[in-house]
């Protein structure tokens, strides 16, 4: 298992520093332990173990083809949809395996929020897109729906923005709008982890500063595990690194150790682009 | 055991890697410079040489443009291309690298300055005193820029122990010439003159050994400077 040591820090107030008030992060939160997951023949991930710890943002990276978003997805058991998925190994959810039958995946996928790369609103309401997963877990009290949805807009940093016209199309938004509105959907069922794939490729340097300006807020509640090719992405957002090669877990450690002096060669080669 | 750090493969960006490339050389520029001018000075002083001075004075105004150029040109990797990990640490350093050289540059310059007074009057036998200073801060300076552009950690360490020895060399001339001062009240201030040039040459050595701090950092990202205060804050 690949854990971070302890290492010299820098006084310097860091883009993803844990918050006065945050909490004590419990080091173990989501867990993987000798995790294999082969699409049909091909095996895309070999033997992953790491510790991933609670309320900090951990950014996977990796050449196209490595493996993280194929990690990231079975984080919430996304790939049980793919024919000729399997896996082998265990994900443990505060030391609760997420692949035990006796957990339902919709039970699953409540507590493990996922963002996508393309914002993908449903064509109703932005209203109705936060209370969509919650009208389905039963809740149908309106104040307690006009809670969430103001709670998760605010928590997404899009109330301001979209407060006087809650009842209008989703599709209308920016496509920052539309990815924070996604986020917002996503937290509305307060889950404990939220996973993003590459959530910030498809918006301008604005929408992307503004997203990275959430994660950093959503911390300090949820655990955030993000997919990213963008390595200053991944320098500005996350307190920890870990780099795939070959679906192989290369390197796993805080981001300033892996950005400032990695310790394998491919590390090094991939973050200086000498690799290939 | 010889640590030398062998070359990082090539940048697939080759704009990038030639960018890196430019940093470093004219780097090594500078120190080619100011090394030059360290041994004119020596040979100004000994040979009584007041041209050898004028030169190292007027290539101070190169070597000042380039720590411009180098830092401009830092300035400009990190703009343009994020470097990261030894990419950064290469860049950080041949920016604080060329500021020591520059200083170096200008202890030469200070130096030139003390010796065309020095050679109006009558020559002092204890100049030959101060060659064994010369010599040992030159080929200081010499080893600090052959570990940068070799990545020769060895070498880059020892400085620090060298520096030292200049150190206590620089405190006996000092004493040295200043015993004479009160039998010789006509050398006066030739006598201050070899005591300042002798200070000068200790600090190139200071400055040597600042050079070889960066190159450990720069190839082995390990910061070795002022080493027991930072474990007494961290204690």
């Amino acid at each position: 298992m690949i854990t971070a040591p302890r290492m010299q820090e820098s006084t310097l107030p860091k883009p993803a520093e844990s918050a006065p008030n945050a909490k004590v992060p419990r080091p173990d939160f989501l867990t993987v332990r000798n995790f294999n997951f082969f699409y049909s023949q091909k095996q895309a991930l070999y033997d992953i173990n790491m510790d991933i710890p609670e309320c900090q943002v951990t950014a996977f990276i990796g050449p196209s083809g490595c493996g993280k978003s194929t990690l990231l997805r079975n984080f919430n058991r996304m790939n049980e949809l793919i024919d000729g998925g399997r896996h082998e190994g265990e994900i443990k959810l505060l030391g609760r395996n997420i692949y035990d039958p006796k957990l339902e995946v919709i039970s699953l996928r409540r507590s493990i929020g996922m963002v996508f790369q393309k914002s993908n609103p449903f064509p109703k309401s932005i209203y109705e897109n936060i209370v969509y997963g919650l009208r389905i877990c039963g809740h149908n009290n309106k104040s307690e729906l006009d809670e969430a949805v103001e709670r998760s807009l605010r928590g997404a940093a899009l109330w301001d923005e979209v407060k006087d016209r809650l009842q209008e199309s989703a599709l209308g938004l920016s496509g920052g709008q539309m990815q924070r509105l996604c986020i917002a959907r996503a937290i509305a069922n307060r889950p404990k982890v939220l996973l993003m794939d590459e959530p910030c490729s498809a918006l301008d340097p604005i929408a992307t500063v503004k997203v990275e300006e959430l994660i950093h807020e959503l911390k300090k509640q949820f655990t955030i595990v993000i997919v990213t090719h963008n390595m200053q992405q991944a320098t500005r957002c996350s307190d920890l690194t870990a780099f795939f090669y070959l679906g192989k877990l290369i390197e796993f450690d805080k981001t300033q150790k892996i950005f400032s002096n990695p310790s394998q060669k491919q590390t090094e080669d991939y973050i200086t682009g000498r690799f290939g | 055991m010889n640590d030398t750090m062998s070359e990082p493969s090539r940048h697939i960006l080759g704009s990038f890697h030639d960018a890196l490339e430019s940093i470093k050389s004219n780097t090594l520029m500078m120190a080619s410079l100011t090394e030059r001018s360290l041994h004119n000075t020596a040979k100004g002083l000994f040979e009584r040489d007041e041209d050898l001075c004028n030169i190292v004075i007027a290539d101070d105004e190169e070597i000042d443009l380039l720590e411009i150029q180098v830092d401009r040109d830092g300035i400009d990797v990190m703009m343009r291309y994020q470097p990261v990990a030894s990419d950064l640490r290469q860049v950080v350093s041949a920016m604080k690298m060329s500021v020591n050289i520059e200083r170096i540059a200008d202890q030469a310059v200070n130096i030139a300055r003390r010796v065309r007074k020095l050679i109006l009057e009558e020559p002092l036998p204890e100049i030959e005193e101060l060659k064994g200073m010369f010599e040992t801060s030159i080929q200081m300076f010499h080893d600090a820029t052959q570990a940068f552009a070799t990545g020769d950690l060895e070498l880059a360490r020892g400085m620090k122990a060298r520096d030292k020895e200049l150190d206590i060399e620089n405190a006996r001339l000092a004493s040295l010439f200043a015993d004479k001062m009160p039998g010789n009240p006509t050398h006066l201030h030739a006598y201050l003159n070899l005591i300042f040039m002798a200070r000068f040459l200790e600090r190139v050595g200071d400055h040597a050994k600042n050079i070889c701090e960066d190159v450990v950092f720069a190839y082995a990202a390990e910061d070795i400077r002022h080493v027991s205060a930072v474990k007494a804050s961290a204690e």
